[in-house]
């Protein structure tokens, strides 16, 4: 469970150009469960996202993870919590280019200077289970869109994380490619991970996985009632 | 293996593969490092491989040589002064020894006429011996092939060429000539009882300075050249050739640190990008400084070992065929011969400490600037 209290975060601060990306976030994001954090763009989703995968530290506010408050944690032991705890999906995958596919789904794992040939039949198996075992060895560049966006999901997986983060998936996908996704955080959910989320797709935010929607609109969250 | 090594193993294979990815630009960084290093390491083993040759010819040569001045300028000395010498205490033998210089017109070279001291050296009149480069230069490509030299117009004297001098010691011989005595005064037109210098052979090395000073009562306006003395004008000699050579390298190392200083100080757009996504994915600053000095490594280190390699096998086994004409030899002749090879450990680590070091530093400053960033940058 993530719990973030009277969380700020703000970019360029102290400048003219000070921006308040969050402004008095109290949330709290369940534990094995899906949840969706929805709203326009500029609405602070990625930014949320950020606090809660531990890639930023909030301006003021607390965040908890399991009980423990990670948001005054020093980067090496917020680097530790995205190594362990989060596997992370990006908004434009972030693959890295010229590295084949199976290279990318390993990185994550490097630092840990695990065995090469044990870290390399995980990251088989990983690409094995999303379809993705006979692109193992060709440069990302050359993948779909759907293809890239499951790399994407295995790489964030490489090192077990518990919590799957994912900042618009689904962004330029079609439909069939939407449900495919919905079919491996379905799966996910059954390996027992939890998944967060942003999107502002409909077909993901009122899917029946979907545990928990949080809407946002300008740094703050939507408390009003959405129509029916 | 332990968890330490097992992780510089991993970051240096996803290094490897990352460096794969932009082959030509990094090819063309180390072919030009690797250049840069071959060009240094060359001009020091050639000129260190030089001295030591130096040192090994000279150590056969006399203890002191004494030539006789006049107004300052070395003169014929009396072949009576040869007996004064050997009666020094100290003195085991003291020598007159006959040599000059010809300059011959054909190949513009000047040969060094000289009277062997040698007594295993047999010559008979009208024979000469020839260091290696003489037959060379003037084509006397048969054996056997009889050697013609004019001193004016109108003028041919011939020498039955019976041997050449060895390889081993053609830092020195490669322009010499050897006739008898007779000859070299018929030559010349000497008279009978002058000498060039003499050769002074000493007992014991640590009393050259005592002989020097006796020697200096008997013969107060010569001048004693000791083998000391010698060794110093070559090495100087070969000091000043490498410090030409270094010079020019010099050059070519600021352009190329010029170079290294342009990839180190500005990190492309997308370099960046991939810094902040693997520190997004879990990897600390310190992952990524540590991949980053792999990077600097591979590419430095293998130009280095690149660069060394290939000047060894061109001082050693290749004859330095780019410096000889610089590094060896005088004006027109040139010495053929082969370095012995040897490494000399203490110049290849102040090479490999200023070539390698300051491009691994230079690299990292850019990376540690941009490692530190907050890793959120690559969700925006």
């Amino acid at each position: 469970m993530i719990t973030l209290s009277a969380v700020t975060k703000l970019y360029n601060e102290g400048r003219p150009n000070q921006m308040a990306a969050l402004d008095g976030i109290d949330l709290t994001v369940p534990g094995d469960a899906v949840t969706v954090l929805t709203g326009p763009s500029g609405s602070g989703k990625t930014t949320l996202l950020s606090l809660i995968g531990c890639m930023a530290r909030p301006t003021s506010g607390r965040v908890h993870l399991n009980g423990d408050m990670v948001s005054g944690l020093p980067e090496s032991f917020l680097t530790g919590l995205r190594r362990t705890t989060f596997g992370f999906v990006f908004q434009r995958f972030n693959l890295v280019r010229g590295l084949s596919v199976i290279e990318n789904v390993r990185l994550p794992a490097v630092p840990l200077g695990p065995d090469h040939v044990e870290l390399t039949e995980r990251a088989m198996a990983r690409l094995e289970h999303l379809g993705l075992a006979d692109k193992a060895d060709i440069p990302v560049e050359y993948l779909s869109g759907g293809e890239t966006q499951r790399a994407a999901i295995a790489r964030a997986l490489i090192n077990d994380a518990p919590i799957l983060i994912a900042d618009e998936p689904t962004a330029n996908l079609d439909t069939v490619l939407v449900n495919r996704f919905l079919d491996i955080v379905a799966d996910l959910r059954a390996e027992g991970r939890t998944v967060i989320m942003t999107s502002h797709d409909p077909r993901i935010f009122t899917a029946s996985l979907v545990d928990n929607v949080v809407r946002m609109v300008d740094g703050r969250l939507d408390t009003e009632e959405a129509p029916a | 293996m332990t968890p330490w090594l097992r992780r510089q193993r991993a970051l240096a294979d996803y290094t490897l593969s990352a460096l794969g990815r932009r082959k030509g630009k990094n090819i063309s960084l180390v072919v030009i490092y690797a250049l840069i290093v071959f060009l240094v390491a060359s001009i020091m083993m050639f000129s260190s491989g030089m001295r030591r040759e130096a040192d090994l010819v000279l150590s056969e040569a006399p203890e002191l040589i004494v030539q006789q001045l006049t107004l300052g300028r070395h003169e014929l000395i009396a072949g009576g002064e040869v007996e004064k010498l050997a009666a020094i205490r100290g003195v085991t033998a003291a020598k007159g020894r006959l040599w000059g210089y010809y300059y011959d017109r054909l190949n513009g070279a000047n040969y060094t006429v000289m009277v062997p001291d040698d007594p295993t050296i047999k010559l008979e009149q009208g024979q000469a011996i020839l260091g290696e480069a003489i037959p060379r230069s003037r084509g006397l490509s048969w054996e056997g092939a009889p050697l013609f030299l004019s001193r004016f117009e109108g003028d041919l004297v011939k020498f039955d060429v019976v041997d050449t001098l060895s390889h081993d010691s053609a830092l020195v011989s490669a322009d010499l000539m050897l006739i008898t005595e007779q000859d070299f005064r018929d030559f010349f037109g000497l008279a009978p009882d002058v000498y060039t210098d003499i050769s002074v052979s000493i007992r014991n090395e640590r009393e050259i300075a005592t002989i020097i000073a006796k020697a200096e009562k008997v013969m107060p306006k010569a001048r004693f050249v000791t083998r000391a003395d010698i060794s110093r004008t070559y090495q100087k000699l070969f000091d000043w050739r490498e410090g030409l050579l270094v010079t020019l390298a010099i050059a070519a190392i600021l352009a190329f640190g010029i170079f290294a200083a342009e990839k180190a100080s500005g990190l492309s757009a997308e370099e960046t990008r991939e810094i902040g996504i693997l520190k997004a994915i879990g990897w600390d600053t310190g992952d990524v400084i540590a991949m980053k000095l792999w990077e600097g490594a591979l590419v430095s280190v293998g130009a280095f070992l690149t660069g060394a390699v290939a000047a060894y096998v061109h001082v050693f086994l290749g004859g330095a065929g780019l410096f000889a004409p610089v590094l060896k030899g005088w004006s027109v002749l040139y010495p053929d011969f082969a370095l012995t090879p040897q490494i000399d450990v203490l110049q290849l680590t102040t090479l490999f400490l200023v070539t390698v070091l300051p491009y691994v530093a230079a690299t990292l400053v850019p990376i540690w600037r941009v490692a530190t960033g907050d890793p959120d940058q690559v969700m925006r």
